[in-house]
């Protein structure tokens, strides 16, 4: 079927390359469907013949242009426009069907994706966004993190509408997790107390829609504790009953995820003036992405400043982030991360041998989307001083704890341990991290650059 | 029909040029070679192959050799091609050129290091 597709594509090229090459193009073709079996694979494989379509075709059209067919080719007169005729003949009514027919399909799969936009989720957001997310991923028995804007109930008409039992349930239901799990027993108790308390006075009643209803219990619970780690949230598609990604086969297509976006280094590269710079877009997991990490910061090793650009960066895993902050001093310094208890593994394993980076200017570019641990990242180097933030506040993704389903729609999340946070009272959670020079994030790398300029004159 | 620009040499092209060096290959032979030595940065999809191996024969800088199977991949002829000595000539002054080139971005330091 793949191969009777591709005959029919081929039919887009010019007749002379077809008679030349069709023949050898469709062997290719044959011959890499059947050397590259998998659904990433494929997926390449896809991808790349598209890119080869878009550039290829107009390319040889181009070729073909100058000896135009016809009866005669006008002499071209003043504003007169001229047509020119890449084909002998009339279309082939085949041709004209199938052309006719991908422009349906076109046109078709254009629509759908629009309709379908909201429930949408793309293969970069699975590979990247899902996994690095969960920031303890791989970690079976430790605590999984969860996000805020997880929350999707946008479409009144869809909205699960909840009566009094449903209610009481939920109620009852963040009772008992809250009384079990919650780090301090005492507020735990005066939560669930207010919860209690709020269901009889009959503060809830009103509330029918999922989403608010998780949002009011959250406000309650934070009257009392002031923990906003602590929350309730609603989800309109089901949650699953086991967490997500922890087969072999999800590790496996994570691997490879990785593999083919390189890690998500997007860009590690030297420009002028000597400034090192490294486009990251997630914090992934070390047990795939180290020998990738440390090729980026060895490639940067003699730069005279590094940029850090963190913009589309939306989160991963911490180990990462203490790997990548290990550069940045010559010696351990406690790095203050919301999702775990202080232990060893809260201070930077520096110096790193032949490292030269340790002392050298450092510029983080963050944007709205900024988020999670691209923020414990920035947070940290931040407070510490080492680094200066460039752009916008960030997303205030800190939410962290343990992930407890209390039906198909509701859940909480639980901060079972508690960090010391050494540097201020709260962190970034909600209100996100302030940037020392506000700029726009188009802005930011720009900026960036002036700034790490300017010291560089100075030294 | 318009020249195919060689000049300046295609980075396409010159993949393909430095593949042949070795040993006559098909289309996918090709194909693989070149993504073998770009560590797969460089998959030439059949348009731009084929449309790179026009311009390089009708430069004389490839010949098409013959048509035979190849054992590993089939029994299916396949048509292979050959580097000239015109086409050698081209790939080692464009490797020149691009080593003239590093030793500018490291006089300049833009570029550190001994090697590449």
């Amino acid at each position: 079927m793949s191969e009777r597709i591709y005959a029919w594509l081929l039919q887009l090229y010019p007749s002379h390359f077809r008679e030349a090459y069709g023949g050898e193009a469709q062997q290719l073709f044959r011959d890499r469907v059947r050397d590259e079996k998998g659904f990433f694979s494929c997926l390449r494989l896809w991808l790349d013949l598209i890119v080869d379509l878009a550039i290829s075709i107009p390319r040889e059209y181009g070729y073909a242009q100058a000896t135009p067919f016809g009866a005669s080719v006008p002499q071209r007169l003043n504003n007169v426009p001229v047509f020119y005729v890449l084909e002998g003949g009339s279309p082939r009514p085949g041709a004209m069907l199938f052309g006719s027919v991908l422009s349906c399909l076109a046109l078709a799969i254009f629509w759908l994706s629009l309709s379908h936009a909201g429930n949408y989720v793309g293969l970069g957001i699975v590979a990247t966004g899902q996994l690095q997310n969960d920031s303890n991923f791989f970690q079976h028995e430790a605590p999984q993190t969860y996000r805020q804007d997880a929350i999707t109930a946008t479409n009144p008409a869809e909205v699960f509408r909840l009566d009094a039992v449903e209610r009481q349930r939920v109620i009852d239901a963040a009772v008992v997790i809250l009384k079990k799990h919650y780090i301090e027993h005492e507020n735990a108790r005066k939560m669930a107390d207010a919860l209690l308390a709020h269901a009889k006075s009959g503060d809830d009643d009103a509330v029918t829609d999922g989403a608010a209803f998780a949002a009011l219990l959250t406000r309650q619970m934070r009257d009392v504790s002031s923990d906003r780690h602590l929350t309730l949230e609603y989800r309109q598609d089901p949650l699953p009953e086991h967490p997500a990604g922890q087969s072999p086969e999800d590790l496996a297509r994570y691997s490879m995820a990785m593999k083919q976006q390189n890690c998500t280094f997007e860009r590690v590269e030297i420009l002028p003036h000597n400034i090192g710079y490294v486009k990251l877009n997630s914090f992934p997991d070390v047990s795939v992405c180290q020998p990738t990490a440390k090729a980026a910061m060895a490639a940067l090793n003699h730069a005279d400043a590094i940029i850090f650009d963190l913009r589309d960066n939306r989160g991963g895993q911490p180990t990462m982030v203490m790997l990548i902050a290990t550069y940045l001093f010559d010696h351990p310094e406690y790095m203050y991360n919301p999702r775990e208890n202080t232990t060893e593994r809260s201070w930077t394993r520096s110096p790193v041998p032949g490292n030269s980076l340790a002392d050298k200017p450092a510029y983080i570019l963050t944007s709205s989307s900024t988020f999670s641990a691209a923020e414990h990242f920035s947070y940290d180097l931040k407070m510490l001083k080492r680094a200066t933030l460039v752009g916008e506040t960030t997303g205030g993704g800190a939410h962290s704890g343990v992930w407890h389903r209390i039906d198909d729609h509701f859940g909480m999340g639980i901060p079972e341990t508690k960090a010391i946070n050494p540097f201020a009272k709260t962190d970034w959670a909600e209100v996100g991290v302030e940037p020392d020079v506000k700029v726009k994030a188009a802005d930011a790398l720009v900026i960036a650059e002036k700034l790490a300029q300017s010291k560089l004159r100075k030294k | 029909m318009p020249k195919r620009k060689l000049d300046p040499l295609p980075s396409t092209a010159f993949q393909i040029l430095l593949s042949l060096v070795d040993d006559d290959l098909h289309g996918y032979g090709i194909m693989r070679q070149v993504a073998d030595q770009t560590d797969g940065r460089m998959r030439l999809g059949p348009g731009t192959l084929y449309s790179s191996i026009q311009t390089l024969l009708e430069a004389k800088l490839i010949d098409q050799v013959d048509s035979r199977e190849d054992a590993r991949l089939g029994p299916e002829r396949r048509r292979y091609y050959r580097i000239t000595s015109a086409g050698r000539k081209l790939a080692r002054s464009e490797a020149e050129r691009l080593a003239d080139l590093l030793r500018v971005a490291r006089t300049k330091k833009v570029l550190r290091g001994r090697y590449v």
